[in-house]
């Protein structure tokens, strides 16, 4: 097998159970998770998520009277894993809310606007470097719903295939500078400083192209690193 | 060599895009036995939610994880009613191992996915067999009914799943 999947130093993930977010007490287990050897099984991993899952545009921002409202930005992403090496050809899903704070999707309830020319879901293929590229707006802030409500920061949702089973990769990617950030139940879930701001994408200096967007780069490290020749 | 260390987790959050959910839970047409695996996922207070978002990853019939015909990958979503199912082939036996499908576990208040492996019989296996207690590996068997499984998943409270960490 030449994946191997390593323990992970708790403190650059969420814990589980969040004081803040009442659902997690709902949801996660209340016994440690089960220690087991790793086989065939979870080191290996579809290849071809693709043939059951449609590519879905690449562009979310949208031109002329079809552009979607906000700030337009380039959203480089680069899917590496452990060892630095770029996971070409990784499917990537990508979703996140409108300028305005709404999701398109029947249990947002939150009463904001809804964009007729935002659609707010991609689903694309890192290329040979890893490199996904999506155009698209800034998404806005938005209040939770339920008990203990808080506003969360503008984010990106992420959902990403690495090379086996074991690297399957949600997470959600925050902006520089947003002052809610400090107070996310989510991204606080994440103890270790260093992990938190690695959740936090880079602004580059200037805009790019006839349209002059933003762009932020942001690297996802999916697990996995390569065996050494000898290793079983 | 410098090591990376993995981003970190985060929850699904309750608006993961419906059409991403849909349309991928049928492995189907392959060469092997037809099988149906269906449940529920079940909170704290014995609700079973709505919309979670479940993975599955499997061998071919003969055990293969490589088998350039079948992609042994598929995900449902659970509905109103809390149930999600899935329309598979039963695999094989992969090396060392007995016939199992993994899952994974996605959801709004989930802050990281939950792994865990659903078998059609209590058999030797070195997963099944790490789980402690022993009275625990039971959970991970599921209830045959004709050609249908049913595997429900109790993320926490009285019986719940065994997940797994790695």
């Amino acid at each position: 097998m030449d994946t191997i999947i390593e323990p992970r130093e708790p403190r650059t993930q969420p814990a589980g159970v969040e004081p803040g977010y009442p659902q997690t007490e709902w949801r996660w287990p209340s016994q440690p998770l089960q220690r087991r050897p790793h086989t065939r099984s979870e080191l290996s991993g579809p290849q071809q998520v693709l043939r059951r899952l449609k590519p879905v545009r690449g562009d979310l921002a949208g031109y002329g009277e079809k552009r979607a409202i906000g700030q337009l930005i380039h959203l480089r992403t680069r899917i590496v894993d452990e060892d630095g090496a770029p996971v070409s050809g990784a499917a990537v899903e990508i979703w996140h809310c409108n300028a305005a704070g709404k999701y398109i999707h029947p249990n947002d309830t939150h009463d904001a606007p809804v964009d007729p020319n935002f659609y707010g879901a991609a689903r694309m293929i890192a290329g040979e470097t890893g490199l996904i590229e999506l155009r698209t707006i800034k998404p806005g802030a938005y209040p939770t719903a339920g008990e203990d409500r808080w506003w969360r920061p503008p984010h990106v949702h992420f959902s990403v295939w690495g090379k086996v089973w074991l690297s399957r990769l949600v997470t959600q990617m925050f902006f520089p500078g947003e002052p809610l950030n400090e107070h996310d139940a989510v991204l606080n879930a994440v103890r270790d400083p260093g992990a938190r701001s690695r959740c936090i994408a880079r602004l580059l200096p200037g805009s790019e192209g006839p349209d002059n967007a933003l762009v932020y780069e942001y690297q996802l490290v999916v697990r996995g690193r390569r065996a050494a020749p000898g290793m079983p | 060599m410098n090591r990376l260390i993995p981003t970190a987790e985060m929850t699904l959050g309750p608006f993961f895009p419906r059409e991403f959910g849909q349309g991928a839970n049928d492995l189907t047409p392959a060469r092997g036995e037809v099988i149906e695996i269906s449940g529920s996922v079940i909170q704290l207070d014995g609700k079973r939610l709505d919309n979670v978002i479940l993975e599955i990853w499997q061998a071919d019939a003969q055990g293969r994880f490589d088998n350039p015909e079948f992609v042994g990958w598929g995900r449902a979503a659970t509905d109103a009613n809390g149930k999600y199912s899935f329309k598979t082939i039963r695999p094989g036996a992969p090396a060392g191992r007995a016939p199992h499908i993994n899952l994974l576990i996605l959801y709004s208040g989930l802050m990281r996915q939950l792994q865990t492996v659903m078998f059609f019989e209590n058999g030797a296996d070195p997963v099944l067999d790490a789980v402690q207690p022993v009275a625990l590996r039971e959970r991970l068997i599921a209830k045959k009914r004709g050609n249908a499984y049913v595997f429900d998943i109790r993320l926490r409270g009285e019986g719940e799943t065994p997940f797994f960490g790695d």
